[in-house]
């Protein structure tokens, strides 16, 4: 339980269920995820046809960035008309499921996967650029580039949050990603601290971690956010920026998939554990307290007013 | 044992001991009245000199006696950032438990991190050497439940982090 799962649980469970040839029954359940994602499973025309509907709240900022183009090719011949309220939808029928049980287990997790997919069009747009921008860096020497190649494409932003945002911007010798994440409370804000420390020193440290990428955070926004809309530095240090630099390595089509679906969870990852850590601290000040009490306790003196008998077994009582 | 704490924790074991010579008395001001006299200070008399006993700047133990009551507040050390926030949540669930720890106080005095209250009831109740023995074993857990909850979160943080860096690879 470390590490966080790419696929939303609960509808890899329901569909694992109703795929496995049990009776058709009507669903209308409400799934939420991470970032605010809610889900909604229903059965409106029959028992057989089950709807998937996903409400994102970037999401036109993810059509922008291509993520039409990467459900179709991901979802195909099971995408609807979008359910009111929602920003995308699929149908799946039982009665027209792959006869195979591989395939049918594939595509349980592909719809499972409904919001990595939808998240993930910025990612893949800009790993293409970048894809692009190298082989026409390797026309120039690093000195005569022109200024296009030199800089790098544009950087997309994704509000996928509230408050906070992920920024990709793609380069000729690398991908940058930068989140920025909010902390209301101070012991978060120090936690975090710790914790962002530790990403940014594994790398040096572990010899095994030498080809990860590289991490940085700061508490103003970085350089190459220069000129983005909508930053906020309200200079007390509630929001950090972090950034990953992915290197070509991370970046081939072998390794795409991958990456992609583990850098989205970044965010939750960090602070679930964040969360946990609190949880413990809170569990062990718990357990010392105790402690203490018991230290305490002792004070108190033993047997007092205790009924005094002689050898014989009488009591006597002091005459006051 | 460091060698600088043993002899620290020695004085404020004698001089603990030394200020909780404390007898029952009632207020000179209000008739029926009986209260601690460290907290009321109705009567200049009636307040003791007190004392501070310092290992260094930040670790100190702070003794106000009177008549029926003593006050004893203590100022934990904190090297960072982490520290401060481990020992004030620390103390804050201390406090709220301050029922039960029947001599802590729900507020610890200005410039220090807790405090508690021994009134002549208490010590009449009460053992005192244990009571003293209570606040020595304080001292010397609190240091130590702090550092070890900061290595516990340093621990915890670098292996999460490696583990979220590894399946780049």
């Amino acid at each position: 339980m470390l590490l966080l799962d790419y696929q939303n649980v609960l509808i890899q469970s329901l569909l694992t269920e109703r795929f496995s040839g049990a009776t058709p029954a009507s669903i209308d359940q409400v799934v939420s995820d991470f970032d605010g994602v809610t889900f909604h499973l229903s059965t409106p025309e029959s028992k057989t046809k089950i709807l998937i509907s996903i409400n994102v709240k970037c999401f036109k900022e993810l059509v922008q960035y291509g993520a039409q183009q990467v459900l179709e090719r991901e979802y195909g011949p099971y995408i609807v008309t979008p359910e009111p309220g929602y920003d995308f939808s699929v149908q799946v029928d039982l009665e027209n499921l792959p006869a195979e049980e591989e395939a049918r287990e594939e595509l349980i997790m592909k719809l499972a996967l409904l919001k990595r997919n939808a998240m993930a069009a910025p990612f893949e747009r800009a790993f293409d650029e970048f894809t692009k921008l190298a082989e026409e860096a390797s026309q120039y020497t690093s000195e005569s580039a022109p200024q296009g190649v030199k800089e790098g494409g544009d950087v997309m932003a994704i509000h996928y949050r509230e408050e906070e945002a992920i920024y990709i911007k793609a380069s000729w010798d690398r991908v940058t990603v930068i989140f920025s994440t909010v902390f209301r409370e101070e012991t978060d804000r120090i936690f975090g601290k710790v914790f962002l420390q530790e990403f940014v020193d594994a790398r040096r440290r572990v010899v095994t971690l030498q080809n990860a990428p590289q991490v940085l955070f700061r508490s103003d926004p970085p350089l190459e956010l220069e000129g983005v809309p909508g930053l906020k530095n309200t200079g007390e240090g509630e929001i950090s920026y972090v950034t990953f630099v992915l290197f070509p390595r991370h970046l081939t089509p072998q390794r795409r998939y991958e990456n992609i679906s583990h850098i989205q969870t970044f965010r939750d990852y960090f602070h679930y554990h964040i969360k946990a850590s609190k949880a413990y601290i809170h569990t062990r000040m718990r357990k010392r307290t105790a402690d203490f009490l018991q230290v305490l306790n002792r004070a108190r003196p033993e047997n007092e007013e205790r009924e005094r008998k002689t050898a014989s077994g009488r009591t006597f009582r002091v005459q006051s | 044992m460091s060698q600088s704490l043993r002899p620290y924790l020695q004085c404020c074991r004698s001089s603990l001991t030394a200020a909780l010579a404390i007898s029952n008395f009632a207020s000179q001001t209000s008739e029926r009245h009986n209260v601690p006299e460290i907290e009321a200070k109705s009567s200049p008399e009636l307040i003791l000199n007190p004392i501070t006993i310092s290992r260094n700047e930040h670790e100190k133990l702070y003794i106000e006696p009177s008549v029926n009551s003593v006050r004893i507040s203590l100022s934990i050390k904190q090297a960072d950032e982490i520290e401060k926030v481990l020992v004030h949540k620390f103390t804050r669930f201390l406090q709220q438990r301050a029922e039960s720890f029947f001599i802590l106080r729900r507020k610890p005095v200005k410039g220090y991190d807790i405090s508690f209250l021994v009134t002549n009831y208490h010590t009449e109740h009460l053992l005192k050497h244990q009571l003293v023995e209570f606040i020595i074993t304080f001292m010397e857990e609190v240091d130590k439940e702090v550092s070890e909850m900061k290595l516990f979160l340093n621990a915890r943080a670098r292996f999460v982090a490696e583990s979220f860096l590894t399946p780049f690879d």
